[in-house]
């Protein structure tokens, strides 16, 4: 039953961002047989796990996932450990570790900091396909200060055409941000000695995601350009989506606050505007 | 998972609907429980929590303005059994659990659809003499105050069941654009105290945009201020003005902090998850990526054999 999928998905699309950890597992209880359904298309905030061998951090994800253990890509290994855990093939291990390096390299260069990790695994047909992670966190160091957190997910499959590559991208960003405000704590001197007693409080919470696709050729010359050119697809696509977070986050659902209400009068705009037309038609008699 | 588990749940996912969109969650969790049957009985519990928590607006029969359908609309259930009276006796008892709400303002009550969002069964009601005045002069006021900040705002006024001097004004507007997959609400709630000389209130903002995705504002906001000594009950019109002043220096003080916080975020947060570019101002140079990192162990390599 399809249509069930996309009931749950459209669920999923209107219910608070904020609680999709909640409300997916609810889901999952709920109806157990869409469960893999439901988890490989919903995305949820990756976790930060650490690499027992190398001491890394690495993220956790529905990708890297067997059974309940996760695969970290810097030893390889599961965490908690499997004997026979899925790994990608050795020529796809190595272009993983490869590509783990230069997405830390990419990591650090535009989040300067927060943890990344990229997976690999072959497909039936000859091709592969991928996920690239990304995850920064910032906790505020005084309690008037925003947090917030971001997550990027980039799921890629490359099909090789000769010298050419066929690389289909779905990226999700899910951007999350809370702030407490302490609102007008510097009052008016008048404010001051007429009331001494108020008290306000109370939170901001901007949180999200935006899912994007594209399909794109690249020419190949080896098998580190799948590197270089999913690289280029993920920078361009990851400037093209900040810019739309920022358009809708901090235009988009600020104006529709302000569409609900105003605050100049809007009744002394109105008696203004009247005013006006009767001076226009005033000069023109 | 049994069947009153499951509906359990659905309720859970029908209270958190965004604006608007109670329509396209129920069609949703309907088709995803698929026994209307037993979603039909649990629902309507969940839907009228919704609605009374959500400021959820009705047109008042016969009359041209909209009031908020919530918990301080609720007629207390002895008074609608004396209005009842008139009715047989049977029927009263059935009408009985039955909730009727009331719009001060027209002096209506009714009976509230919660899946229709439809009034019926309108009925005259009258107010507590005591309280009405001053009741009216902040209706007055708020509906002034309605027309001077809201674009489409919804407003009642409340007398308190047994307590004259504490009134309750609610404040809701709405703007529903699915065409635009977008849908907001504000929602403000006052109770005024003449006898503590106290004014407390919130005020709850929800956005939701969701065109190829899915991101919300929520917030809330807590005020508790005393009231001037010079707001009493009489003269109610010039106290109920000075009360919708402080409402509205209130309400537009939190609008501007909203504002900061909007930059605030936007210059701190986003900034600093991350950048629109790398320090070097352009964007990476992939070949050099893959070669910097051999490059960086060549010379580690390099480094090694010197040292030994």
């Amino acid at each position: 039953m399809a249509d069930l999928v996309d009931s749950m998905l459209d669920l999923m699309r209107r219910l608070p961002p904020t609680n999709v950890e909640d409300n997916v597992s609810a889901l999952v209880a709920m109806c157990p047989d869409y469960a893999d359904d439901l988890l490989g298309s919903v995305d949820q905030p990756l976790k930060v796990m650490t690499d027992r061998t190398t001491g890394k951090e690495f993220l956790a994800c529905d990708y890297n996932r067997d059974g309940e253990s996760y695969r970290s890509p810097w030893s390889n290994e599961y965490d908690p450990p499997l004997d026979d855990g899925t790994i990608p093939s050795p020529r796809l291990r190595k272009l993983e570790i490869t590509a783990n390096e230069a997405f830390d390299t990419y990591r650090e260069m535009y989040y300067e900091g927060g943890v990344s990790s990229v997976f690999l695994w072959d497909l039936d047909d000859g091709g592969f396909a991928g996920v690239v992670l990304l995850k920064k966190a910032l906790n505020p160091t005084s309690p008037s200060e925003p947090s917030g957190s971001w997550d990027s997910i980039h799921v890629f499959e490359a099909a090789e055409r000769g010298r050419q590559a066929h690389y289909k991208l779905t990226s999700t960003i899910m951007l999350h941000m809370i702030d407490r405000p302490s609102v007008g704590v510097v009052e008016s001197a008048k404010e001051k000695e007429e009331k001494t007693d108020v008290k306000r409080a109370g939170e901001i919470n901007l949180s999200g995601s935006m899912t994007r696709q594209t399909e794109q050729d690249w020419p190949l010359q080896d098998q580190t350009s799948h590197i270089t050119n999913t690289g280029r697809m993920i920078e361009e696509m990851e400037i093209k989506m900040r810019n739309l977070l920022q358009e809708v986050y901090f235009g988009k659902t600020r104006d529709v606050v302000f569409d609900l209400r105003s605050l100049d009068d809007l009744e002394k705009a109105r008696r203004q505007r009247e005013l006006q037309k009767e001076l226009v038609g005033f000069i023109k008699r | 998972m049994e069947t009153d588990e499951r509906i359990q749940t659905a309720a859970k996912f029908l209270l958190q609907s965004p604006p608007g969109e109670i329509n396209d969650v129920l069609n949703d969790v309907r088709n995803i429980i698929s026994d209307d049957e037993a979603l039909q009985a649990g629902a309507a519990t969940a839907l009228r929590e919704y609605n009374l928590t959500q400021f959820i607006t009705a047109e008042v029969p016969g009359h041209q303005h909209q009031c908020i359908v919530s918990e301080a609309a609720l007629v207390p259930k002895q008074s609608s059994t004396e209005e009842g009276a008139e009715g047989e006796a049977e029927q009263e008892q059935e009408n009985d659990d039955i909730d009727r709400f009331w719009d001060p303002r027209s002096r209506t009550s009714f009976r509230f659809d919660h899946l229709n969002l439809e009034a019926s069964d309108p009925a005259p009601i009258d107010p507590d003499p005591e309280s009405e005045p001053f009741r009216n002069a902040l209706e007055t006021s708020t509906l002034n105050y309605l027309e001077a900040h809201y674009h489409s705002g919804v407003s009642s006024v409340f007398p308190t069941q047994g307590n004259t001097s504490r009134y309750i004004i609610q404040i809701v507007a709405n703007k529903y654009n699915p065409s635009n997959f977008w849908s907001g609400r504000w929602r403000s709630e006052y109770t005024i105290d003449l006898a503590e000389k106290t004014l407390t209130g919130k005020i709850l903002v929800n956005v939701h945009y969701y065109e190829q995705g899915n991101v919300q504002l929520s917030t809330t906001h807590n005020i508790s201020l005393a009231l001037p000594p010079t707001i009493t009950p009489n003269p109610a019109p010039a106290s109920a003005n000075k009360v919708l002043a402080l409402i509205e220096s209130e309400e537009t003080k939190y609008q501007s902090s909203l504002n900061e916080a909007y930059s605030e975020m936007g210059e701190k947060t986003f900034k600093g998850l991350r950048r629109a570019l790398p320090m070097t101002r352009s964007k990476l140079d992939w070949d050099k990526v893959l070669g910097y990192k051999l490059g960086a162990e060549l010379s580690a390599n390099k480094g090694g054999f010197a040292a030994s």
